[in-house]
């Protein structure tokens, strides 16, 4: 009998013997989160859209040669999702959405009590980047939601290259020890 | 080996780097253990990062879309054809379909009878086409599209079974391996919205069936273009088309 609730780990075996439920069930686990983090770094729906298909696609296409060691499937398929929307940006030369701004105009949309569990964890972590100095946020969130190369930070920000890396660096470090902390 | 990278792994990890320094990064940490270590533990702090973003539901069509990709991605080795996939009930010896098959072309008179022969002919030798004809000649929908351009000779047949949990498909015949280049099947709205319905590869078979997980219902047209992505707007051109809306009444 079919597992109920597959693992992630089952899920990606099952992807790789080309069954399409294992793709429907991957997509309903993560399509949402996806295509949110696709929408934060677009800052538009149908472009959004492209890229979250294009993702699991890839996943489909990719699921024979995914090894573990790359980490875990959600990680897998959320780091394409952000390959795929940061080339997307960077290839769009006339628009980039402040990440700040953009969050702060883009509340979440239909938060339902089932998904109450998970927000809680996602809490965890947006106090964990809230909680950083003003400058190592907005470096680590230009970088990863802006698709700002350290280079382009340095010139945005008016800041030697060093100064950038070294803002990501402690500013992950922090973050890392404060989800080890509450967990 | 070439020196340690760490003054490179977080601006690595957010993916902020070139495409050219990422990639020597990237070949470094395979041949590095200690810097890939280092790496994995960075990916799994960056990894948390998508949990900050405000919640969003895509469209429930983006899920179907994505499926029929999927499904018309599949090589042609491992691949059941669609069609033959649908549970159409009970089927008739193939003659007696395809006879069922002429009377409702008569009756729909939208079907292009040369194409419709050529169909046929094609797919005469095909014992499973009885199943598509009888699924048709118990009251569901179809339509021909003939190749043109560099599909002439080939064509498709759009069709909606009239079965309940039976989604729509189109049978192509004949396509021809496209060096590259793929095709998508599009439903177009009245007002000239194109909606992404399939998008596949041909797998050089004389059949091919590909699901249409979009419903048909208010579209006017369908049409079958030559793409070379597998997302985004159409831009290629048109080898397949039909109207599919009824007549409008007098």
């Amino acid at each position: 009998m079919a597992e109920l609730h597959p693992s992630d780990d089952a899920l990606m075996a099952s992807l790789a013997d080309r069954d399409l439920g294992a793709l429907a069930s991957l997509y309903d686990r993560y399509g949402r989160l996806a295509y949110s983090l696709a929408y934060r770094i677009l800052g538009e729906s149908e472009a959004a859209e492209d890229v979250v298909q294009d993702a699991f696609l890839s996943a489909w296409r990719g699921a024979a040669s995914y090894r573990r060691e790359r980490g875990n499937p959600r990680a897998w398929l959320l780091s394409i999702v952000h390959h795929r929307a940061v080339d997307l940006l960077r290839r769009k030369t006339t628009f980039r959405p402040a990440p700040l701004e953009a969050a702060e105009l883009s509340p979440a949309d239909d938060d339902t009590a089932e998904l109450a569990e998970k927000n809680v964890e996602h809490k965890t972590v947006r106090d964990a980047l809230e909680a950083l100095p003003p400058a190592q946020r907005r470096t680590i969130e230009l970088a990863y939601f802006g698709g700002y190369t350290h280079v382009e930070l340095s010139e945005l920000m008016g800041v030697p290259l060093g100064t950038v890396k070294g803002r990501m660096r402690i500013g992950l470090q922090k973050m890392r020890r404060a989800l080890e902390h509450t967990r | 080996m070439t020196e340690h990278v760490t003054d490179d792994l977080e601006p690595y990890a957010l993916g902020a780097l070139s495409a050219e320094d990422a990639e020597r990064i990237a070949a470094h940490l395979a041949a590095c253990p200690a810097c890939r270590e280092d790496a994995r533990s960075l990916a799994e702090v960056v990894g948390t990062l998508p949990d900050t973003v405000p919640s969003r539901a895509p469209r429930d069509v983006l899920r179907d879309r994505i499926l029929a990709a999927a499904r018309g991605d599949v090589p042609a080795d491992t691949r059941p054809a669609a069609a033959w996939r649908i549970p159409f009930g009970r089927v008739r010896a193939w003659p007696i379909a395809i006879a069922g098959l002429a009377s409702v072309a008569v009756l729909l008179a939208v079907i292009d009878v040369d194409a419709s022969r050529r169909l046929a002919q094609a797919t005469a030798e095909k014992d499973r086409w009885a199943a598509i004809a009888d699924s048709v000649s118990e009251g569901g929908r179809w339509w021909y599209m003939a190749g043109k351009d560099e599909l002439d000779g080939a064509g498709g047949t759009l069709i909606v079974p009239r079965a309940e949990g039976h989604g729509p498909f189109v049978l192509f015949h004949d396509l021809p391996k496209l060096s590259g280049k793929l095709l998508t099947v599009w439903l177009v709205s009245s007002d000239n919205t194109w909606v992404r319905a399939a998008t596949f590869r041909p797998n050089g078979q004389g059949l091919q069936a590909v699901d249409v997980t979009v419903p048909v219902a208010g579209f006017d047209r369908c049409a079958v273009t030559l793409e070379t992505a597998w997302t985004g707007p159409h831009t290629g051109t048109v080898v397949m088309e039909s109207r599919i809306a009824p007549p409008p009444a007098n």
